[in-house]
C-alpha cells in the first residue's frame, strides 16, 4: 500500500556537520523525501494537497521575514525549523498531486469564495504590513498571523482527516494537525512571555 | 478605543465546489492577547483544561451570553474560578489582540468588566482581518479585574467569547504573584493525550551515542532519548525508536516532529 525511498543526496550529508545555531534554514532543499502516496484518492485528498501548497507557500513567505526581522532567537529558531519542514512537505505534496495527474496548484482565483465560507488564508496585503513592521511590533504581528495562519492548517487537516480516503494524504493530515497546534501553543507563548 | 491594526485578510478560497458544499462553519476567533483563558490553556500555561487547548478559537454561543464559557458546558472550565487563573500584568490602556480564524461579518465587540460594558467597537457588518486589535481604556478599573470580551457576528445569532484576566496598572514590567514568567521553549508542554510521549528522560543514560559527534557533541545535554518539548539545536544526536539522529536544525521539539521519513529537514539519520 505504501512505498518509503530515501533519498539522501550527498550535498546533504557533506552539509550536515555541526553549525552554529544561527545556519539558514536552506538545508531542506537538499533532503528528498520521496514518500508515495499510493492507492486511491478522492477529490477531497486531491482538493487539501493543493490548497495545503499554496497555504504552505503562504506561510513559507511569512517564516522568511521572521528569520530576518525577528529579534528573539526563539522566534528566529522556530522560523528557520518551520521553514525547512514546510519547504520539504511542499515538494512531496507536488510529488503527490504529481503522481496523480493533477494539478498542484489551485484552479480558482485566491478571494472565489470568501463570501461564503472559504477557508482564510494569509494575503498579500497582510504580508505586506508584516513586511512594514519592526522590532517588537513585528514580532507580535508575526505570532498573531501565524497562529491564525496554523489554526487554519489545523481546520483544513480536520477536513481531510473526516473525508479524504488516502492513507498517506490522510497521515501526513494528523501530522499537521498534532505539529501545528504544538506550534500553536510555543507561539502563544511566545507573544505572551 | 480605536482599532489600531489591520491586517487584511484575503481569503485564500480556492476550494472547489466539493468544499463549499462540505465546509463545516469555521468561523472563529478568541483573544490571543494579553492571553485568555483559552489562550492560557492552548498554550500549556494552564494544564489540564480538556479539549479546549486544540480549539481555543470555538467559544461560540448566543449573544448575551455573561459566562467566561460562553454558558457552553463542554468549556466549562472556563469559567471555573478555582483554576487561579493568572492575571497578566497591564498598563491603563490595554491593546486586545484577537486572532480570527474565519472572516464573519461582524456586528461589533464589546468588552465587559463585572457585567458592565466598557468598551464597545464597531464591526461595521465586514468581514474582519485574521488578526484584529482594540486598546481599551481600563484606567477606571485598576487592579485584579477579569475582562469578558465578546465578538458579535453579523450574520448569525452567535457570538464568540473570550475571558482576560489582568492586573490593571500593574505595569508591563511589574510581575504579579501569578504571572507566568518563565520562559517558554525549554519547558515540557502538557501534550495531547492521543500519541505524545508525555514523560521525557533527557538523561537516559544508557542511550549515550557511542561516536562522538566532529564539532558539536550536544551541549544542550538533549543526548539521549528524542523527546517533546526539548529545545534541541543542530549538532544535538538522539536516539528514537533504537535509531540514532543528528539535528540539522536547531528546533523545539514537538509532536510529529520526532525523528522519521517525514522530517529529514531536521533529524539526519547516523
Amino acid at each position: 500500500m505504501r512505498r518509503l525511498v530515501v533519498v539522501l543526496s550527498a550535498a546533504l550529508l557533506l552539509g550536515a556537520c555541526g553549525t552554529a545555531p544561527d545556519t539558514p534554514a536552506q538545508v531542506s532543499t537538499d533532503a528528498k523525501a520521496v514518500v508515495q502516496a499510493e492507492g486511491k484518492f478522492n477529490s477531497t485528498d486531491v482538493m487539501y494537497l493543493q490548497m495545503m501548497v499554496a497555504h504552505h507557500e503562504q506561510g513559507l513567505e511569512m517564516v522568511r521575514l521572521a528569520e530576518k526581522a525577528a529579534q528573539r532567537d526563539e522566534i528566529k529558531t522556530l522560523a528557520q525549523a518551520v521553514d525547512a519542514t514546510q519547504s520539504d512537505e511542499v515538494a512531496m505534496m507536488k510529488e503527490w498531486l504529481t503522481e496523480w495527474k493533477k494539478p498542484t496548484t489551485v484552479d480558482h482565483a485566491p478571494s472565489a469564495h470568501a463570501d461564503h465560507g472559504g477557508l482564510p488564508a494569509t494575503g498579500d496585503e497582510e504580508i505586506a504590513a508584516l513586511k512594514k513592521a519592526k522590532g517588537a511590533a513585528f514580532e507580535t504581528a508575526f505570532l498573531n498571523l501565524f497562529v491564525a495562519h496554523q489554526h487554519n492548517a489545523v481546520e483544513m487537516a480536520q477536513l481531510e482527516r473526516k473525508d479524504g480516503v488516502n492513507t498517506e494524504a490522510k497521515a501526513f493530515a494528523e501530522r499537521v494537525k498534532e505539529s501545528r497546534t504544538d506550534q500553536i501553543k510555543q507561539m502563544l507563548t511566545l507573544m505572551n512571555s | 478605543m480605536r482599532r489600531s491594526i489591520a491586517y487584511p485578510l484575503v481569503a485564500l478560497g480556492a476550494v472547489g465546489s466539493t468544499l463549499a458544499v462540505t465546509s463545516p462553519a469555521l468561523a472563529h476567533g478568541y483573544v490571543s492577547a494579553p492571553p485568555s483563558r483559552q489562550a492560557l490553556c492552548a498554550s500549556g500555561a494552564v494544564k489540564d483544561c480538556g479539549a479546549i487547548q486544540f480549539e481555543p478559537q470555538s467559544v461560540e454561543a448566543p449573544k448575551g451570553q455573561k459566562s467566561c464559557n460562553g454558558g457552553v458546558a463542554q468549556w466549562s472550565v472556563l469559567a471555573d474560578e478555582s483554576r487561579n487563573w493568572p492575571a497578566k500584568a497591564v498598563g491603563k490602556n490595554v491593546t486586545f489582540t484577537w486572532v480570527m480564524t474565519a472572516r464573519h461579518r461582524t456586528s461589533n465587540w464589546e468588552y465587559f468588566i463585572g457585567g458592565k460594558k466598557v468598551a464597545t467597537v464597531d464591526g461595521g457588518n465586514a468581514q474582519p482581518d485574521a488578526v484584529v486589535t482594540h486598546n481599551v481604556d481600563l484606567s477606571a478599573f485598576p487592579g485584579k479585574q477579569t475582562v469578558l470580551a465578546v465578538w458579535n457576528i453579523g450574520d448569525t445569532a452567535n457570538a464568540f467569547y473570550s475571558c482576560i484576566d489582568l492586573n490593571v496598572g500593574g505595569g508591563a514590567g511589574d510581575t504579579p504573584t501569578t504571572a507566568p514568567t518563565t520562559r517558554p521553549p525549554a519547558t515540557t508542554p502538557t501534550t495531547a493525550p492521543t500519541t505524545a510521549p508525555t514523560t521525557q528522560p533527557p538523561t537516559e543514560p544508557t542511550t549515550e551515542p557511542t561516536t562522538a559527534a566532529p564539532t558539536t557533541a550536544a551541549p544542550g545535554g538533549a543526548a539521549g532519548e528524542w523527546a517533546p518539548g526539548v529545545a534541541y539545536k543542530t549538532g544535538d544526536e538522539v536516539t528514537y525508536q533504537g535509531k540514532k539522529y543528528k539535528c540539522r536544525q536547531g528546533h523545539s521539539s514537538l509532536r510529529s516532529w520526532e525523528p522519521s521519513i517525514y522530517t529529514l529537514a531536521l533529524w539526519l539519520p547516523l
